[in-house]
């Protein structure tokens, strides 16, 4: 499915990560596997560094951070947010939406619209995609799209397909009207048919949490999971990757017009950076065009990871200059998305930590 | 099959692979070597495997006939 945008930006992202730091290499005494395998593992996927909240802290906090940091500095006005989009799978509560949450504790006005989207890995284009749709609303002149998720709370320590690439994070990314007469190109695709490949299988409606669901199972190769945990097929989501995403961005370059060498920079969804570069090959695409750096230094935080990258290595550029940049995100549904834009001129691009 | 056996014997840390050589019998056959093999299956022989291919592979040589049939297709 494609979509276009005129006359609409990205004007700033800013990313909270918490302060409490992680390191695989003190962790792999949890799984039961030789040390000489996990150092492998470590060496393959680019495991190094990762940030985790502390138990109770939940996506509001992290967002209600971020947002207060702006307002402090005036990066930001409490009363020009027409629309605040949360993009999370880790909601506070189940009722009611976390971004009404984070709209009483921030004391936003009521002539405003709060949405909750439950999005995976590709949560940063198909919310930004949902953002540019709202500006097309004479009501709307400025969203705020936060993506954020604490899924770290909801993996099991002794499951080494998902606990070493765990991270935990939110970004806030303002979009709005551009007064010049630029096009944002977009393109999405979904498949609910192989939504198993990522789940939590208990905590929902359909098999509620309860003692059995929290008992950890042997699930083979010697990793222990229970229900109430995140589960990842790794290699069927490795597959489904390297088959369906650079189709999906060739073709969103080939509607815009555009290709591989028009693109400075294409910004991935961050899963580890052993499936980017091998992405990267597949796409033709020279690795320093393709930044795989941020699981090594903050792990996978879901669909917060694409603007991580984006804040970790390119703030300056990116405030002082422009540049042409792919965006994909890939994850559960399974969900895979694309964007094509100018980005820069951003009044804020920076990371801040939680404490 | 040569080449095909060593990049299986370069992701399984030895040096060399026999085709009768069961996988399970080395160490090293895990989830990330298997992950590996997909990739490198993917780059050389432009071939998509998902773990659940596994199954009924056994030896080298069954995952080198599997793939010449995926090829053939």
């Amino acid at each position: 499915m494609n979509f276009s945008f005129r006359r609409k930006r990205i004007s700033g992202v800013l990313t909270v990560v918490p302060a409490n730091e992680r390191s695989f290499v003190d962790e792999m005494k949890n799984f039961n596997f030789p040390e000489s395998r996990s150092l492998k593992l470590k060496e393959v996927m680019g495991y190094d560094k990762r940030r985790l909240v502390e138990q109770n802290v939940c996506v509001s906090d992290l967002a209600v951070c971020g947002l207060e940091y702006l307002f402090q500095r005036g990066l930001l006005c409490r009363d020009e947010i027409d629309a605040l989009l949360l993009v999370t799978q880790s909601p506070d509560h189940f009722i009611p939406p976390t971004s009404n949450i984070i709209q009483g504790r921030l004391g936003l006005k009521q002539d405003m619209l709060c949405l909750d989207i439950n999005q995976a890995c590709a949560g940063f284009v198909v919310g930004l995609i949902q953002a540019l749709l709202l500006l097309e609303q004479e009501s709307v002149r400025k969203v705020v799209l936060i993506n954020g998720d604490v899924l770290s709370r909801k993996t099991s320590p002794k499951d080494r397909n998902i606990y070493p690439l765990m991270g935990d994070g939110a970004s806030i990314t303002v979009v709005e009207r551009d007064t010049e007469d630029s096009i944002i190109h977009a393109n999405l695709k979904m498949d609910g048919s192989r939504h198993e490949a990522l789940m939590i299988p208990a905590g929902g409606f359909r098999l509620p949490s309860s003692p059995e669901t929290a008992v950890l199972e042997d699930v083979g190769d010697n990793n222990l999971r229970a229900k109430d945990h995140l589960r990842m097929d790794g290699s069927a989501i490795f597959n489904f990757v390297q088959v369906e995403v650079p189709p999906l961005i060739e073709s969103l370059l080939a509607s815009a017009g555009a290709t591989n060498d028009s693109v400075d920079y294409f910004l991935c969804h961050q899963p580890n950076r052993f499936m980017l570069q091998k992405l990267a090959d597949k796409m033709r695409v020279p690795y320093i065009k393709m930044p795989s750096n941020v699981v090594e230094h903050f792990g996978n935080g879901g669909s917060a990871t694409l603007p991580l990258a984006i804040t970790f290595n390119l703030a300056d550029q990116l405030k002082s200059g422009h540049c042409q940049v792919c965006l994909a995100g890939f994850g559960g549904g399974l969900v895979w998305a694309s964007m094509l834009m100018r980005l820069g001129g951003l009044s804020f691009c920076e990371m801040i930590e939680f404490e | 099959m040569n080449e095909f056996l060593k990049k299986i014997a370069s992701i399984l840390e030895v040096d060399d692979v026999k085709g009768t050589d069961e996988f399970k019998a080395f160490p090293q056959w895990d989830s990330l070597s298997v992950l590996s093999v997909i990739a490198m299956l993917d780059a050389s022989y432009g071939i998509n495997l998902r773990a659940a291919d596994f199954g009924p592979i056994r030896t080298a040589g069954d995952l080198w006939n599997l793939v010449q049939s995926r090829k053939g297709s």
